[in-house]
């Protein structure tokens, strides 16, 4: 990408806005977003296995947050690439109406020329389809993560010690979710 | 003469009053039962019956048979002094199913007769009990029919379905 920008001269702003637009690096703010989201349903599984499996939460205190840890990274991994592939197709999705609606928002500026209204489509398109993305993502991937987790831990793992069941379980749920993540369909 | 056959016929007629001082005349009991519940921590059904029999001719310490089920048991004194008895039977779940079930006393006396016929193939319907103490026994419970993580596997699942046909929706071409 550098020597290919190198060889180019610099590129627009408009280009490089586009590029960021659509890249797999996330803002801030999605990134808080899924980080926050990615604790929350990793720190579930320290319910189920203190209440259900009747760990003491303090003797596996080192377990669970390591567990939480691991999972949270992975969960947000998990968020991140779904987004990536979902951005795209929701930007495509919602192209037409996102476009209808700012044209008739922006119909009685007059003072606005044909490329400013462009680039505010661009920009709008872009936004809804950050924003559509990024909720999706965390929907699908929790809804995703807790079937996994509740079906290894109930059902494969039920016999298992609960300090194990949990290492196990919680390991299959957030790699699966991982791995599940990276097919582009 | 005269007086030996007078006294013969004095015998005949009073005599079956002296023996029936034997056998329990006006039976009343005060009873009280105990039947399983619940099948999670038992693999049979229980019936515990503890009765407190009272005989107007204030007979004491019988030995009493009772017949729960069709199946004759003997009845355990559990205190002579207040003429207290227990019988308990025991069987498989499914063998004892919810209902309302009959347990017949008999004294010695009516358990030679139902012996009897019980031999001789016939049945013990006709011969009628000292006294009857009716059980009801409303069913063992098996526990949930389904269990609690069943139901939480098939709502994850549920809303995992949703969430993946929004998906391939989106991910569609058209």
């Amino acid at each position: 990408m550098a020597t290919k920008s190198g060889k180019q001269k610099n590129l627009t702003k408009e280009e490089e806005l586009l590029l960021q637009d659509f890249s797999r690096n996330v803002s801030t703010k999605s990134s808080a977003l899924f980080y926050g989201n990615a604790l929350i349903v990793s720190a579930i599984p320290i319910w189920l296995f203190w209440r259900i499996h009747q760990m003491d939460l303090y003797q596996s205190g080192i377990i669970f947050v390591i567990g939480t840890i691991i999972s949270t990274y992975l969960v947000s991994f998990a968020y991140k690439n779904v987004k990536f592939v979902l951005k795209h197709k929701v930007a495509q999705k919602r192209e037409e109406a996102v476009s209808r609606e700012m044209m008739k928002k922006l119909a009685d500026d007059k003072k606005m020329n044909k490329k400013e209204k462009d680039e505010r489509i661009l920009w709008k398109k872009n936004e809804v389809a950050d924003y559509e993305a990024t909720t999706f993502a965390i929907f699908y991937n929790n809804a995703l993560y807790l079937v996994l987790l509740i079906i290894a831990s109930f059902y494969i793992l039920k016999n298992f010690n609960p300090n194990i069941n949990y290492i196990l379980s919680v390991g299959t749920a957030c790699g699966l979710l991982a791995l599940f993540s990276t097919s582009t369909k | 003469m005269a007086t030996t056959g007078l006294s013969i016929i004095v015998i005949t007629l009073f005599a079956p009053l002296f023996v029936a001082g034997d056998s329990c005349v006006g039976p009343s009991v005060q009873s009280k039962y105990y039947v399983t519940r619940e099948a999670a921590a038992s693999v049979d059904t229980v019936f515990i019956v503890e009765f407190q029999l009272t005989c107007k001719n204030g007979l004491k310490n019988m030995n009493l048979y009772a017949d729960v089920n069709g199946k004759l048991l003997p009845v355990t004194k559990t205190d002579d002094s207040k003429n207290k008895y227990q019988v308990s039977y025991s069987d498989e779940n499914k063998n004892l199913p919810a209902g309302h079930y009959d347990v017949r006393f008999y004294d010695e006396e009516g358990y030679a007769i139902l012996r009897k016929a019980q031999r001789s193939g016939e049945t013990n319907d006709s011969i009628k009990p000292l006294f009857t103490i009716p059980i009801n026994h409303p069913g063992v419970w098996k526990g949930p029919i389904v269990q609690s993580e069943f139901i939480a596997v098939v709502v994850a699942i549920l809303v995992w379905y949703v969430a993946h046909s929004a998906k391939s929706h989106l991910q569609s071409d058209k």
